[in-house]
C-alpha cells in the first residue's frame, strides 16, 4: 500500500503539532491527482538550491581499519600501527595509508573525517544502515535509503530511474539485519535499480534491459502493442492507482529499454580500454566507472557496494582468519582496488569539471580495534573510524575530527552517520524537517530531530 | 440524530431527581422531518465551584446537523444555582438542580443539571489539572520536556505518564527555583513558560488565561503532590458522538472525562484533537470541527490515556434513487450494514458483478488458483439459480483452499527459515501442522491454543515452533498482541504509548505473562522442548520490579501464584472477554476478499484507527464469534454476500468511494498466485530449488526459496509480523522481468508447453483465442476484441509462405498473443 501525507495534525511522541499520513487513495477525493500532490509537496519540501547536485557513495562493505587507511598512528607500538606506514600527500600535514598511492596525490580533492562513531551493535548491517538511512530499522520499522528518499521526493530525471545501485544489494553479512538498501516504508516502487550483474565481465549488460536473443525487437513491439490493445478494452481499472501504477511501471520499463541515453549509460563499450584499465578491471573499478556514467545521464544517487558479503572473500573485514580476510589484503587487493577506482573517479568528475555538482562519500560500517588481534587481523571496531567526502561543495585537504593516540575513541568532532546523512540531505537542498510517512501513518523526519549537517564540511 | 443524543428527546421536566436532559421538539414542517433542538451533553454534573460546562445547542432537521450554540439564547431557569453566558458555558452558583434553556430558530430545548460542592474549599490538583495543562501545551512532549533526555536541564515523563516523577522533577530536582513557594510568581514553571524570561519553548502559555491560573494558583496554595485518592480518569465523553453535517459547516466538540470518584468535568479545553481525515474535516485544538470536503472522518479525542473518537459526516452531493440502492441485493447482514452507510454517505452501488468476473473473483479470492477454461465454460453454461452458492461451497472443500489459506496463514506467523531459528525440519513441523488446521477447517481459537495451551516437543505439536522463532520474551509478547490482537504494543515499551490507552505498566504486567516459558533443546536436530520454568520474571525498567502477570485487559495473576502463565495468557487470548481476538482474524481474512480492510492497514486495531464500517466490523466478529471462531463460516458469509458480489466497474456516485464498499475494488495479485497462473496457462511449471517436482509456488511452506519473479512481486520475507510486509506494489524490474526476463518468456517458449499441444491438436486461430481468454480473463473475447485479435493472428502469419516458416510464425504469434494476455492488468488484476 503507498501513503501520500495530507494536512492532519496529530502528536507524536517525538515532534509538537505535526502532520499526519493518509492513504492516496483519499486524496482523490479532494480531487486533487497524485503528479500535483507531490509537486506541490516537493514544492515545500525542497529547496532551490539552483543547481542539482547528485550522489555517489561507495559502500566500504566489511568495515576498513581506521589505522591502515586514514587514520594512521605512526607512533604507537607495532601491535596497534600495524604493518602499514603513512606517506605524505600533496596536502601539506595530511598523511594517509601507503595503500593508497594515487590518492595521496588528490588530498586537496577530498576531506577526512576522522571522528566517525556509532553505539550500536558491532554488527556490519548496523553501520549500513546508519549511513544509508540515517536511523536503525528496529522494531518492524524499515527506514528508506536516502537515494530512495530522493526519488520519492524529487521524481526521477530523465528517462533513467532516480537511485541505482551497483552491482548487487549488500547480502547476509552475520545477523538477521537488513542493509538498509530499499525504500522501506516509502514502497517498493521507490526502491533503487538494482543492477544485479557484475559490470566487469566480458559481455556484461542490464540484465532483463534487452530482449532475450530470441525475441526480435519486432516481436518486442508486437507484444507491446497488443498488451495495449487488449488493457484499453476494460475500463474498470482507470479509477484504481494501483492499476494506474502498474502501468506506469511498463512504461518506464519500456521508456529504459529504448532510451538512448540509458542504453548509453549502462554500455561500458563507450569507455576506452585506457579509462576501463584505470578504473581498475574489477567488480568495483568498473561499478565506480557506470556510476560516473550513470551520474553523467541524470541519476540522482547512485551506491556502490564494494563487496557482496564479508565472507569466503577478501574485503575490508580483516579479522585474521578464515572465512574472513586476512590484514595482507589490504596491501595486496582491497588497497589498490580502492585507490584505483576512488581516484579515477575524482579525476574523471574534475576533468569533466563534475565535481563539484557530485558529491562522494567513500565509507565503510565501522573501523577496526586498535590492538591487532591473536589471528594478525583486526576485529569490529565502531567507536571509531574514518570516512572520506568529496565534491558537491565539500572543501577538500581538510581533515575534521581526530581520535586518541591508539585511535580508539573520537578525541575531537565526533561524527555520527546520521549527520552524514543529513549533510547529503541538507547539501541537496532537502529541509531536515521533511516528513516521511512511516509504518502506520506515523510521520517521521528524513533524520531524527537535532541531527546537524557537518557544516565544516563546506567551510 | 442518532446516538448519545436519543435520551435527551421527551418531557420529565423536573420530575427526577437524577439530573436529566430535556428536549422541547417543536413540530415544524421544514423539508420532510420536522426540525429539533437538543442540549448536549445529556448529563452534566458541576462538583465545585470552579466546575465549568460547555454546552451544545444542536438543531438536527432533514437528517442534518446544525450546531447553533452561539446564536442559541441561552436562559437560566433556576440562576440561584447555576449561570448560563451567552457562549453556553454554565457555571455554579449554589448547590441544588437547575434547568438550562436554550432557544434557536425558533425552537426550544432545556437540560437539568444539579450543582454540588459549589461551597467547598477548591485547589487545583498536580495530576488532575497541572499535567493536563503540560501536556496540552506540548511542555512535556517528545520534542520538548518529555524527550528521553529532557529539554534545558528539565526532564519531564511523556505526556505526564509518571506524574510521581514529574512531581519530583518540578518541586524537588536542582534547585527551588522552578517552584517558589515562597514568591510564587517569581517561579521559572510561571516565567518561562510565558517567556517573562526567554524559554527555548518559545510563548507556551499567556498570562492571563486559564492555563496560568491553574498553575500559578496551584503554586500559590503550596504546589501539593499527587494523592493516594485522587481520582482518575476512567472513560470520556464525546458529544456529538456521530453527526451529519451540511458541507463547509463547523462542529463544536464538548468532552467530558469521568472519574473514578463517579464525578464528572468538562475538560474539552485540555483534550487534543485530529482527524483521521484532513480532507473531510479539520479541527482546531480547542475541538472546533470545521467540515472541508465531503465524506466521513472520524475525529480522535485523547486525554491521558484515554482516547474515544467522534464519527462527522457529509454526504455526497450524488442524487440516488432506491432503485439504484437496491442494485445491492441483500443476501445477509453484510449488504444491510453496507447499505445502511452508502445511504448515510449517498454513494450509489455498482452493478451485481456478471458471472465470468464472479467466478474468477472467487476462485482467486478462494483458493488462488484460476478457474481453467472448462470450468469456466460450465459455469456459464449453468443455469442453476444457486450456483454462485454451490461454487463457494465446492472452492472450500478444495485441497487448493488449503494450500491458499495456509500460506496467508503462513506468513502471519512467519513460518520461514529466514530467521536462522528454524531448521528444514522444524519449518516443515511447524507449517505442516498449519496446513493440517487449515485442511479440518480446525476453529480459530483452537488453532490459537495449540500454541499457547500446550508444551513438549515441537516435534509432536509443529505449533510450539512459535516459541523456537520467538526466543525473546519481549518480542515474543510483541509479536503475539501484533498476530493475535491487531495491537502494536512497542511504544508502550519504552513509555505510555502516544497514540493509544496502553501504558507502559500494562505492557510489562502483559510482558510478564511470558516470563516463565522455558525452551531447551530436543532429542534430535529441529526438536525443541517448550516446558513452563518455576521461576522468572520481566521486570517493570523504572522500578526494576517484576509486576503481576495480567493480560491487557484481564485478571492478574498475583506474581507468586502458581498458576501456568501460559496457560493464563492462552485462556484469556482466546475468551470473548478479549475482543480484539476475533476481530484480528476478521480483519485478517476479510482483507483478503476486498482490496480495503476494515481497519487500514487491516492489523492495526488501535482504538485511534476507526474502522470505515464499524457496525458491520462488529456484526462480522459478532457472527464469527457465534460461529465457534468458524473460518469457513466467515468466508461463506462475505461470499455469499450481495456487497462481494458486486461488479468492479464504478459508476458516476461511486467513482471515489475506495472504502465503503459500493464497489468490488480492484487490486493485483499476490506474486505467487501470478506465477502460478503463468505456470497453469501455459502449461510449464515454474519447479524450486530443494523442492519436488510439480510443487506450485503457493504450496512452498518457506520464503527462503530461490525465485527472481517473487522476490520482484513483492512476496514476503516473514521476518516481522506486519501486514504490509507483502507488497503489491508494482516496480520497473517486475515490468522488465515480465517483458525481459526468463521466467515468463522461458514457460512461453518451452518444448511441449500448451502452446504447442493447441497447435498439434490443429486448434484454429479463434478456439486457441477463446481457451486463451477463458483461461486467463476467466471469459469469452467480446466481439472486437475477436476481430482485432483474429486479424492481427492472421496478418502475423501472412507472407510466411507455407510449411515450416509458417508454423513458427504462428507458434511465434500466439506465444506473443499469450504473453500480451497475461501482462495485461486484467490478468495480473483481481477485479
Amino acid at each position: 500500500m503507498f501513503r501520500l501525507d495530507a494536512d492532519k495534525t496529530v502528536e507524536f511522541c517525538d515532534g509538537l503539532r505535526r502532520r499526519d499520513f493518509l492513504h492516496a487513495g483519499s486524496l482523490s477525493l479532494l480531487g486533487l491527482g497524485m503528479p500535483e500532490f507531490l509537486q506541490m509537496r516537493a514544492e515545500g519540501a525542497v529547496r532551490d538550491t539552483g543547481k542539482d547536485i547528485n550522489v555517489i557513495m561507495l559502500m566500504l562493505v566489511g568495515g576498513p581499519s581506521h589505522l591502515d587507511t586514514f587514520d594512521m598512528k605512526p607512533e604507537a607500538p607495532i601491535e596497534i600501527r600495524g604493518p602499514h606506514s603513512p606517506i605524505k600527500t600533496n596536502v601539506p600535514g595530511i598523511e594517509i595509508s601507503e595503500i593508497f598511492p594515487r590518492m595521496a596525490r588528490h588530498a586537496d580533492k577530498y576531506a577526512l573525517l576522522r571522528g566517525c562513531y556509532h553505539n550500536a551493535a558491532a554488527v556490519h548491517a548496523m553501520g549500513h544502515q546508519l549511513f544509508q538511512t540515517g536511523r536503525l530499522s528496529l522494531g518492524g520499522m524499515e527506514h528508506p535509503h536516502i537515494g530512495s528518499v530522493l526519488g520519492y521526493l524529487k521524481g526521477a530525471n530523465g528517462d533513467l530511474p532516480s537511485h541505482v545501485l551497483l552491482p548487487k544489494i549488500i547480502g547476509p553479512t552475520g545477523g538477521n539485519f537488513k542493509p538498509g538498501q530499499g525504500a522501506g516504508y516509502l514502497g517498493k516502487r521507490h526502491d533503487p535499480f538494482v543492477l544485479n550483474a557484475d559490470p566487469s565481465v566480458a559481455d556484461f549488460e542490464v540484465p532483463d534491459m534487452l530482449p532475450p536473443d530470441y525475441l526480435p525487437a519486432l516481436r518486442v513491439d508486437r507484444r507491446r502493442d497488443w498488451r495495449a490493445m487488449l488493457d484499453r478494452t476494460v475500463s474498470k481499472f482507470e479509477t484504481s492507482q494501483d492499476a494506474r501504477l502498474l502501468d506506469s511501471t511498463f512504461h518506464q520499463a519500456y521508456t529504459l529499454m529504448t532510451s538512448e541515453t540509458a542504453r548509453e549509460a549502462f554500455d561500458l563499450q563507450g569507455e576506452s580500454e585506457e579509462t576501463r584499465d584505470r578504473y581498475g578491471r574489477n567488480r568495483f573499478g568498473q561499478s565506480c566507472l557506470l556510476a560516473r556514467r550513470l551520474v553523467e545521464a541524470g541519476v540522482r544517487f547512485v551506491t556502490v557496494n564494494m563487496f557482496e558479503t564479508v565472507f569466503d572473500e577478501i574485503t575490508w573485514d580483516i579479522h585474521g582468519s578464515p572465512p574472513f580476510s586476512p590484514i595482507s589484503g589490504y596491501r595486496d587487493l582491497v588497497g589498490p582496488m580502492f585507490d584505483n577506482a576512488f581516484t579515477s573517479l575524482i579525476e574523471d568528475l574534475t576533468d569533466r569539471r563534475m565535481l563539484d555538482s557530485t558529491m562522494i562519500f567513500a565509507l565503510g560500517e565501522f573501523g577496526r580495534t586498535p590492538v591487532i588481534n591473536p589471528a594478525g587481523g583486526r576485529d569490529h571496531w565502531p567507536q571509531a573510524w574514518s570516512i572520506v567526502g568529496a565534491g558537491g561543495g565539500i572543501q577538500g585537504g581538510q581533515v575534521i575530527g581526530s581520535t586518541d593516540k591508539i585511535g580508539g575513541a573520537p578525541k575531537d568532532r565526533p561524527v555520527h552517520p546520521s549527520e552524514i546523512v543529513a549533510t547529503i540531505y541538507h547539501q541537496l537542498g532537502i529541509g531536515l524537517e521533511t516528513e516521511l510517512p512511516a509504518a502506520n501513518g506515523r510521520p517521521l523526519p528524513i533524520v531524527d530531530r537535532g541531527v546537524e549537517p557537518v557544516h565544516e564540511l563546506f567551510a | 440524530m442518532t446516538g448519545s443524543s436519543g435520551s435527551a428527546r421527551g418531557f420529565s421536566l423536573g420530575a427526577s431527581r437524577l439530573p436529566a436532559a430535556l428536549a422541547v421538539a417543536c413540530w415544524t414542517v421544514l423539508g420532510l422531518s420536522a426540525a429539533e433542538l437538543s442540549i448536549l451533553p445529556t448529563t452534566v454534573r458541576l462538583h465545585s465551584p470552579h466546575a465549568r460546562q460547555q454546552l451544545l445547542a444542536q438543531v438536527a432537521s432533514d437528517g442534518v446537523q446544525r450546531d447553533r450554540t452561539g446564536d442559541a439564547v441561552w436562559i437560566s431557569d433556576n440562576p440561584e444555582v447555576a449561570s448560563v453566558d451567552a457562549g453556553g458555558v454554565v457555571r455554579p452558583v449554589s448547590d441544588g438542580l437547575a434547568v438550562i434553556r436554550a432557544k434557536a430558530d425558533g425552537l426550544e430545548a432545556a437540560l437539568e443539571l444539579s450543582v454540588t460542592g459549589s461551597g467547598d474549599k477548591f485547589s487545583w490538583g498536580f495530576r488532575r489539572h497541572v499535567i493536563p495543562v503540560l501536556t496540552k501545551k506540548g511542555c512535556n512532549s517528545g520534542a520538548c520536556h518529555g524527550a528521553l533526555a529532557g529539554k534545558n536541564g528539565l526532564k519531564l515523563t511523556l505526556r505526564g505518564y509518571d506524574p510521581a516523577a514529574d512531581y519530583d522533577s518540578l518541586t524537588r530536582e536542582a534547585t527551588a527555583r522552578r517552584v517558589s513557594l515562597a514568591d510564587p510568581a517569581s517561579s521559572l514553571f510561571l516565567l518561562k513558560p510565558t517567556m517573562t524570561i526567554p524559554h527555548g519553548g518559545g510563548k507556551r502559555i499567556a498570562v492571563d488565561s486559564l492555563e496560568y491560573q491553574v498553575l500559578s494558583e496551584w503554586i500559590a496554595s503550596g504546589a501539593s503532590g499527587l494523592r493516594e485518592d485522587d481520582p482518575t480518569v476512567v472513560g470520556l465523553e464525546v458529544s456529538p458522538r456521530e453527526a451529519t453535517l451540511e458541507p463547509g459547516s463547523s462542529q463544536r466538540l464538548v468532552v467530558q472525562a469521568k472519574y473514578s470518584d463517579g464525578s464528572l468535568a468538562d475538560i474539552s479545553r485540555w483534550a487534543r484533537y485530529s482527524s483521521t481525515d484532513a480532507g473531510v474535516a479539520e479541527v482546531s485544538d480547542e475541538g472546533v470541527v470545521t467540515m472541508v470536503g465531503r465524506g466521513e472522518a472520524a475525529i480522535t479525542v485523547a486525554y491521558e490515556t484515554s482516547v474515544l473518537y467522534a464519527r462527522l459526516t457529509v454526504p455526497y452531493e450524488n442524487e440516488i434513487s432506491e432503485e439504484d440502492f437496491s442494485r445491492l441485493t441483500v443476501r445477509n447482514y453484510i449488504d444491510e450494514l453496507v447499505l445502511d452507510k452508502l445511504r448515510k454517505l449517498r454513494i450509489a452501488p455498482s452493478a451485481p458483478a456478471d458471472d465470468s468476473a464472479f467466478l474468477r473473483r472467487a476462485y482467486l479470492d478462494a483458493i488462488g488458483v484460476l478457474p481453467n477454461a472448462g470450468e469456466v465454460e460450465d459455469f456459464l453454461a449453468d443455469t442453476s439459480p444457486d450456483k454462485r452458492r454451490d461454487l463457494v461451497d465446492s472452492l472450500l472443500d478444495r485441497p487448493e483452499y488449503a494450500d491458499y489459506w495456509a500460506y496467508k496463514w503462513s506468513d502471519l506467523l512467519l513460518v520461514s527459515t529466514n530467521s536462522d531459528h528454524l531448521n528444514r525440519t522444524a519449518l516443515w513441523d511447524f507449517y505442516n501442522w498449519v496446513r493440517d488446521g487449515v485442511a479440518r477447517n480446525k476453529s480459530w481459537d483452537r488453532f490459537v491454543q495449540d500454541i499457547f495451551a500446550s508444551s513438549g516437543s515441537s516435534r509432536e505439536n509443529g505449533a510450539l515452533n512459535y516459541f523456537v522463532l520467538h526466543k525473546d520474551t519481549i518480542e515474543l509478547a510483541e509479536n503475539t498482541t501484533q498476530a493475535f490482537m491487531g495491537l502494536t504494543l512497542t511504544c508502550a515499551r519504552c513509555h505510555n504509548h502516544p497514540l493509544e490507552k496502553w501504558t507502559q505498566v500494562q505492557y510489562y504486567r502483559f510482558a510478564n505473562l511470558f516470563a516463565r516459558i522455558g525452551i531447551k533443546t530436543g532429542d534430535e536436530p529441529g526438536d525443541s522442548v517448550i516446558f513452563t520454568k518455576a521461576f522468572g520474571d520481566v521486570p517493570h525498567p523504572r522500578t526494576g520490579r517484576p509486576l503481576p502477570p495480567t493480560p491487557l485487559e484481564g485478571r492478574e495473576l498475583a506474581l507468586d501464584s502458581l498458576d501456568d502463565r501460559k496457560l493464563h495468557l492462552a485462556r484469556w487470548l482466546t475468551s470473548e472477554d478479549n475482543p480484539y481476538f476475533a476481530r484480528n482474524i476478521v480483519s485478517r481474512i476479510w482483507a483478503g476478499f476486498f482490496a480495503r480492510g476494515l481497519v487500514e492497514p487491516p492489523d492495526d486495531l488501535r482504538a485511534t484507527n476507526p474502522a470505515s464500517n464499524e457496525e458491520l466490523f462488529d456484526a462480522l466478529a459478532k457472527d464469527f464469534v457465534d460461529s465457534g471462531y468458524n473460518v469457513k463460516h466467515l468466508i461463506r458469509r462475505i461470499m455469499n454476500s450481495g456487497t462481494y458480489q458486486l461488479s468492479s466497474t464504478p459508476n458516476a456516485a461511486n467513482q471515489r468511494d475506495d472504502r465503503y464498499y459500493s464497489k468490488y475494488q480492484v487490486k493485483r495479485l499476490p506474486a505467487e498466485v501470478i506465477l502460478d497462473a503463468m505456470s497453469s496457462i501455459t502449461g510449464r511449471e515454474s519447479g524450486f530449488d530443494g523442492y519436488p517436482e510439480g510443487i506450485r509456488a503457493i504450496q512452498l511452506p518457506d520464503v527462503q526459496v530461490e525465485s527472481q519473479f517473487l522476490e520482484s512481486f513483492g512476496r514476503p520475507p516473514r521476518l516481522v509480523c506486519d501486514f504490509e510486509e507483502r507488497s503489491d506494489d508494482p516496480s520497473v524490474s517486475q515490468a522488465l522481468h515480465v517483458i525481459n526476463g526468463e521466467t515468463l518468456n522461458g514457460k512461453l517458449r518451452a518444448d511441449g508447453n500448451n502452446i504447442a499441444s493447441m497447435l498439434k491438436l490443429g486448434l484454429s486461430d479463434r478456439r486457441i483465442l477463446d481457451h486463451l481468454f477463458l483461461s486467463a480473463f476467466s471469459r469469452f473475447p467480446t466481439e472486437s476484441e475477436q476481430e482485432t485479435m483474429l486479424g492481427e493472428l492472421r496478418e502475423a502469419r501472412a507472407g510466411q509462405g507455407s510449411g515450416r516458416s509458417r508454423q513458427l510464425a504462428r507458434r511465434e504469434a500466439v506465444e506473443d498473443l499469450t504473453w500480451a494476455l497475461l501482462t495485461t492488468r486484467e490478468f495480473l488484476f483481481n477485479h
